[in-house]
């Protein structure tokens, strides 16, 4: 059991018809732009379609967020929320389905077929997990391969399981679930791990993950659910490596697929951004994990909404 | 047992989020005798809701009596809200709404309160109302789950719509033959009618192409 989060589904009211700015995505950034705008006189709305705090849901502790030593995912995210509802900001569940404009206005079409109106768009829909792409990660899918460690790590209680990915995700998801399973083998393309050094020390210390470096999963295979994967090494032998589930934490791939006629993406299809944070449309500004950057942290998203808010109201509001 | 499950800061904000109940909603809750590990912490956060609020009523009833059968409970424990009229929606909780499912449960009390109409696209009222048979929806769910209150509510939200449908929420870990049998090992895992099912948090139309595929069989 995990404590009684009151999450900000409840709270949602009626959307109005129109706002100041319509923020699309209530992870950090999302969140901390929407505060920015209460406090420069605009009126914001956060759409969101899972639950705010967004991928901060899925980390058990950070331990990077300024002021709290460490603090649980969930807890931050509740945080968030409740700080930008003490500012009035409205929230409203619900999947964007589409994005027009009409002269220098945007409408925002959710899920309900309701229309919303804004001067200002800011997109910060974040990111999902990457795939890896190979044979049987599809069909067993539900069947031993999750992307979400904090969901589906109970399924696995006193069983072995592979972790795919050797960067901050895959570490701390690992920590988690060091907690639950009985075997953590930690699977990682690179010839080293790539997450923070603490973490990987944390990691490290336990005495049940073992690592297997250089390796490259190219199939995971089972019956009903899963029951092996098969890896190549670096001098290119394959071997098979059984196991009960596989956790796939190789990273994000941007929720930016439904604006793909509405604003400009790299190949990879992260948002481009000009140093404002505004997409190549004029009024629609993008923010954290979903633009292309170096550093997706939360603490940059929480950067990124400050400026473009900042931007956004000297450019649109004057 | 003085001390509350509901701590300041949340009892507040729970506070808030039930200031917008319309109408009153009585709440069942299903018991039977068998070994319950959460049982008693579900009584004690119900009470503590119904302090907090005065258009809720808890019953506490077991579950091998005419209400159950009636109400067509299929395990223990499990929570019903009625609208004020005492209709009953086809809604179910069936284990602990504690962690993400919290959530869950206060959106549903707020909607139940307000008469339990769906908050759907007009398109998505039309396909449904096109099913004339039984339904059944059940949402398997942890509490930890970020991605499981979207995919409860959307089915809850279906069973508004059409009373041939009934839709569950049901915490994995407390039924775990169920979801054994069920090969639930992601969340949230969407069961319709016993037979077809589906991983993950779905947007509304492609949420309910997948429950048509079961209708059109």
């Amino acid at each position: 059991m995990s404590g009684f989060e009151v999450g900000g589904l409840g709270f949602a009211k009626e959307a109005k018809d129109k706002y100041d700015v319509i923020i699309i995505g209530g992870g950090p950034g999302g969140i901390t732009a929407s505060i920015y705008a209460v406090q420069g006189g605009l009126s914001p709305l956060i759409v969101e379609r899972a639950i705010e705090g967004g991928q901060m849901n899925n980390t058990e502790t950070i331990e990077n967020w300024t002021g709290f030593k460490s603090i649980s995912g969930v807890e931050l995210s509740e945080r968030m929320a409740e700080h930008a509802r003490h500012f009035g900001v409205d929230f409203v569940s619900s999947e964007v389905t589409g994005i027009s404009q009409d002269g220098d206005k945007n409408i925002v079409l959710l899920e309900t077929g309701k229309q919303i109106e804004a001067l200002v768009l800011i997109i910060a829909t974040g990111a999902n997990p990457r795939k890896l792409r190979v044979p049987g990660e599809r069909e067993f899918s539900g069947k031993g391969v999750s992307y979400c460690a904090t969901c589906d790590g109970h399924f696995f209680s006193g069983k072995h399981v592979a972790v795919i990915g050797g960067g901050n995700s895959s570490m701390a998801e690992a920590l988690y679930l060091s907690k639950i399973v009985e075997r953590i083998t930690v699977i990682q393309d690179l010839p080293k791990l790539t997450a923070d050094k603490m973490l990987q020390d944390r990691v490290k210390a336990l005495n049940k993950v073992e690592f297997l470096l250089e390796r490259r999963v190219k199939e995971i295979r089972g019956d009903d659910k899963v029951r092996s994967v098969l890896i190549e090494g670096p001098d290119g032998k394959e071997e098979e490596l059984e196991t009960d589930g596989v956790f796939v934490l190789i990273g994000t791939t941007p929720n930016s697929e439904f604006l793909s006629s509405v604003v400009e993406r790299d190949e990879h299809g992260y948002i481009k951004v000009n140093a404002k944070k505004e997409t190549n449309v004029p009024g629609v500004y993008a923010i954290g994990d979903v633009i292309q950057k170096e550093v997706r942290q939360i603490a940059t998203a929480a950067g990124d909404a400050a400026i473009a808010v900042h931007h956004a109201i000297l450019d649109n509001f004057n | 047992m003085s001390e509350k499950l509901l701590d300041k800061e949340i009892r507040k904000q729970v506070e808030e989020v039930l200031s917008n109940m319309k109408d009153r909603v009585s709440v069942i809750f299903f018991v039977s005798k068998e070994r319950c590990e959460f049982c008693e912490t579900i009584e004690k956060l119900l009470g503590e809701l119904s302090e907090l609020t005065d258009k809720l009523t808890i019953r506490k009833v077991s579950a091998s009596g005419e209400e159950a059968r009636s109400l067509d409970i299929e395990m223990t424990p499990a929570i019903v809200p009625l609208t004020a009229d005492g209709n009953d929606k086809g809604v179910r909780f069936y284990g602990i709404p504690s962690g993400h499912e919290f959530g869950t449960l206060l959106k549903t009390l707020v909607d139940f309160s307000a008469g339990a109409t769906p908050n759907i696209s007009e398109k998505t009222l039309e396909r449904l109302d096109t099913i004339n048979q039984p339904l059944d929806i059940k949402v398997f769910v942890t509490t930890s789950c970020p991605y499981c209150p979207k995919a409860v509510l959307t089915a809850f939200n279906f069973a508004f719509a059409n009373s041939n449908i009934t839709a569950s929420m049901v915490e994995a870990s407390e039924f775990e033959e169920l979801s054994k049998r069920f090969g639930v090992s992601s969340v949230p895992q969407v069961v319709i009618n016993s037979s077809r099912s589906f991983v993950g948090a779905f947007p509304e139309e492609q949420y309910l192409d997948e429950v048509m595929k079961t209708v059109a069989r």
